[in-house]
């Protein structure tokens, strides 16, 4: 019976992942028991180990087990640039496809006053003190233009202008491969209102 | 095959991610009242619904579904966004929260959706956001049930007089002021001006603001609106750089 009953919880543990309902859970299990005991225990090993250390990095609070993130901590960054986001994947998709040097600064989500989030759970005086002590010169928003995302990129552009940086944000309208025609009215006008010059 | 559920005009209150790919959604319709939908599929990559499902785009929605939280079927744009911009997005999220907080779900209100459409069109429209909000509040109560008295004195009946100033006693209404009477003061022109959804000017403006904040006070359940906290906070970072 005991047995029986780690077999539960070991399944009802991994529906927490995202995606994963009952039966992959199942699945899942019955894979690491059977097929691969090392990975599984592995996995278990790091899985504890990486939910006890990692934490925010104090600078830029994306997840890092220092103090300082990899990329708050290398001297070759540009300290001049920051570029925000709301989530700290989005720092890994960014650093992938962009050949992006600057810095960054993850907020947590964004501006949703219905939820009680507010300039605080964001991490906003953080930010205007980077702002204030450090020699940056650009922002870059990379925030999602979504309403919510639209009164967070206010909030920080109205702090900036205080310091008298520059706000930029990054390009919105029609994504790689997508056809014009399906396209709501809203990307379409603004990706018609940035066109740029074909070179 | 099942008969196509009707269209119904909608704004997005407040949406939240559910599951993996789809949205929560609180709406505001105008025969439906505020309702729970989940948009099934909504955050899907390449799915242009979630670009319509925000706040202050005016939508035509159909439903399905018997339960507390129905399901969408239809998502169409009925025009583009209102232009909410600064603090008057801030205000949009304002009145968002008052409907979230004082709306039952399926009570339906047609003259407040469209009193709803037409304050947001005012606020994208005027700078002096105010004035809407607070013809906005009135309104509100009226609907449900709560509406200010504001063109008759309450110990006689007698019309309020712009010139006179008199205490709004909470639950009760506009009374000659007195020592045994506690409430705001406000002057007869600006109950006039609220009952008649007319300008209000700079005193006014503080009066009505002052008299409303009381009035709604009891039904917001004494938690506080984070809108109402968000725009005190944005005004005070805006002082700060413009002094």
């Amino acid at each position: 019976m005991g047995e029986r009953s780690l077999l539960n919880q070991l399944i009802d543990a991994l529906r927490c992942l995202p995606g994963v309902g009952p039966k992959s859970a199942r699945r899942i299990a019955f894979y690491l028991l059977e097929r691969d005991r090392d990975g599984g225990a592995q996995l278990a090993r790091v899985m504890a180990e990486a939910m006890v250390a990692i934490r925010r990095c104090t600078r830029c609070r994306t997840l890092t087990e220092h103090d300082l993130c990899a990329l708050c901590a290398n001297p070759q960054r540009d300290a001049a640039l920051l570029c925000i986001v709301e989530q700290p994947s989005e720092v890994v998709a960014l650093e992938q496809a962009t050949d992006y040097r600057g810095q960054y600064f993850v907020l947590g989500g964004r501006l949703s006053p219905l939820d009680g989030i507010g300039p605080d759970e964001l991490g906003l005086n953080m930010l205007e003190t980077r702002l204030r002590d450090e020699a940056i010169t650009e922002i870059i928003l990379a925030i999602s233009p979504t309403v919510e995302g639209r009164a967070t990129a206010q909030l920080i552009t109205e702090r900036a202008a205080r310091y008298g940086i520059r706000v930029t944000r990054i390009a919105q309208g029609v994504p790689l491969g997508g056809e014009l025609e399906y396209l709501d009215s809203g990307t379409l006008a603004l990706a018609f209102a940035g066109r740029r010059d074909v070179v | 095959m099942p008969t196509s559920a009707p269209l119904f005009l909608a704004f997005v209150l407040k949406r939240s991610e559910y599951s993996n790919t789809s949205l929560l959604l609180e709406l505001f319709g105008d025969t439906s009242g505020r309702i729970a939908a989940i948009a099934r599929g909504a955050r899907r990559p390449h799915q242009h619904t979630s670009a319509l499902l925000q706040p202050f785009q005016p939508l035509w929605l159909a439903c399905r579904g018997r339960g507390a939280i129905q399901t969408l079927t239809t998502i169409e744009e009925v025009s583009p966004p209102l232009a909410l911009h600064g603090p008057a997005l801030l205000a949009g999220f304002y009145l968002n929260e008052l409907l979230m907080r004082l709306l039952a779900r399926h009570d339906p209100h047609p003259a407040l959706f469209v009193f709803y459409q037409a304050t947001l069109a005012q606020l994208a429209a005027t700078p002096e956001l105010e004035t809407p909000l607070r013809h906005f509040e009135c309104h509100l109560l009226a609907e449900l049930g709560y509406g200010l008295t504001l063109e008759r004195v309450v110990d006689d009946g007698a019309p309020i007089q712009p010139t006179q100033v008199y205490t709004y006693v909470c639950d009760c209404g506009p009374c000659y002021p007195s020592e045994r009477r506690h409430g705001p003061l406000v002057s007869g022109a600006t109950l006039l001006a609220l009952a008649q959804s007319a300008p209000l000017d700079a005193t006014q403006r503080r009066e009505a603001r002052t008299l409303l904040r009381m009035v709604l006070e009891p039904y917001l359940g004494g938690r506080p609106l984070h809108s109402r906290e968000l725009y005190r906070h944005w005004f005070a970072a805006h002082h700060l750089h413009e002094s």
